[in-house]
């Protein structure tokens, strides 16, 4: 059995419902119904939807786009920041060389002033130590005579007893009476 | 203005004597006070000191002349100690025993002795003294225990020393 007598048999209102299909002039309004609004859609709504899908296109190429742009740029950075590493690096090892060679000439200079110090400082100690064993010689060479003196004064004081006094007086009167 | 006061109180001190016939005497006693004077400590101290009264200081010095100096000196010093010029008595005697020395054409001779001479002693001394310089001496002995033995003489500007001080300064010099 075809369509038609399908729809044929559908015209004989004696006849039942099929279980699938519908009556045939509800099938054909249907399909006026909806080739008209299909119409209608494509009449008004494709255009939106095409505009939309258009804008979103061009959105979409547009971020598209940006992300390469953006990427270019940061390539670029990185490029540059490479470069900038590279320049500081060469910066840093210049800089430090510059550094070692300051830090041996303060080196050299400082070895130089404290081996002259030190130098001087000997000198001076030598001469100090001399000059100070020059001075304790002395004291203790006048501190030797301080003692001899006084122990020779106490000896002779303690051996003038009244007659050596007496003579001592006696030769002074000899001595002066004889002098002219 | 020391010396003019000296000069005056010498002068005073001398007219004093005289007129008491006691030069000698007086000049003699304030010598040796003034040596006296000069070397010992509490004495100088005492009779120089601004806190006692004048009347003591003038009873510490009669008690210590008393029958020791004659009449004269005794009340010649407590008039000096009676003013104040006590500190002058060593200028004072010095310049009193040239003025009487002067007076009977003497040079002074001082003589400085570890130990008190005997009269003779003395005479015999002055008698070198005068043979070695040529000039009568009033001989002044000052007993100075620092001279340790022997005699120091001076007369005028000669000094002549023997003493046993002087000998151990030479060897102190040569240690």
């Amino acid at each position: 059995m075809n369509l038609l007598s399908l729809v044929l048999a559908a015209e004989d209102p004696t006849q039942s419902h099929h279980w699938l299909f519908p009556e045939i002039a509800e099938i054909l309004y249907g399909s006026i119904a909806s080739v008209a609004v299909f119409s209608l859609l494509y009449k008004v709504g494709w255009p939106m939807a095409k505009k939309s899908l258009e804008a979103r296109t061009a959105k979409i190429q547009k971020e598209i786009d940006d992300s390469a742009a953006a990427r270019r740029e940061a390539d670029a950075d990185a490029a540059n920041i490479r470069k900038a590493l590279g320049d500081i690096a060469s910066e840093r090892a210049k800089i430090l060389a510059e550094a070692d060679a300051q830090a041996a000439a303060l080196l050299a200079e400082g070895r130089t002033r404290i081996t002259a110090e030190i130098a001087d400082l000997e000198a001076r100690a030598t001469a100090e130590i001399a000059a100070s064993r020059a001075r304790i010689s002395d004291e203790l060479r006048a501190e030797i005579a301080r003692l001899a003196a006084s122990a020779t004064t106490d000896a002779v004081r303690a051996a003038l007893d009244d007659r050596t006094q007496q003579d001592l007086v006696d030769g002074f009167i000899a001595k002066v009476g004889a002098s002219r | 203005m020391s010396a003019a006061i000296v000069n005056a109180y010498v002068g005073a001190f001398f007219e004093v004597a005289l007129a008491h016939d006691a030069v000698s005497a007086v000049e003699d006693d304030i010598f040796r006070l003034a040596r006296a004077f000069e070397s010992n400590e509490a004495l100088r101290s005492s009779l120089t000191d601004a806190g006692l009264p004048a009347e003591r200081r003038q009873k510490i010095i009669e008690q210590l002349l008393a029958g020791k100096a004659h009449n004269v000196t005794v009340q010649l010093v407590s008039l000096l100690v009676g003013t104040g010029q006590v500190a002058l008595l060593p200028k004072i005697a010095d310049a009193l025993v040239k003025r009487a020395s002067s007076e009977k054409q003497l040079e002074v001779a001082e003589v400085r002795t570890a130990v008190a001479l005997t009269d003779a002693q003395q005479q015999r001394i002055a008698d070198a003294l005068t043979k070695a310089t040529g000039k009568r001496v009033n001989l002044k002995v000052v007993v100075d225990p620092s001279v340790i033995g022997g005699v120091i003489a001076t007369v005028g500007d000669e000094v002549i020393d023997d003493t046993v001080r002087t000998r151990l300064d030479q060897v102190k010099s040569r240690l």
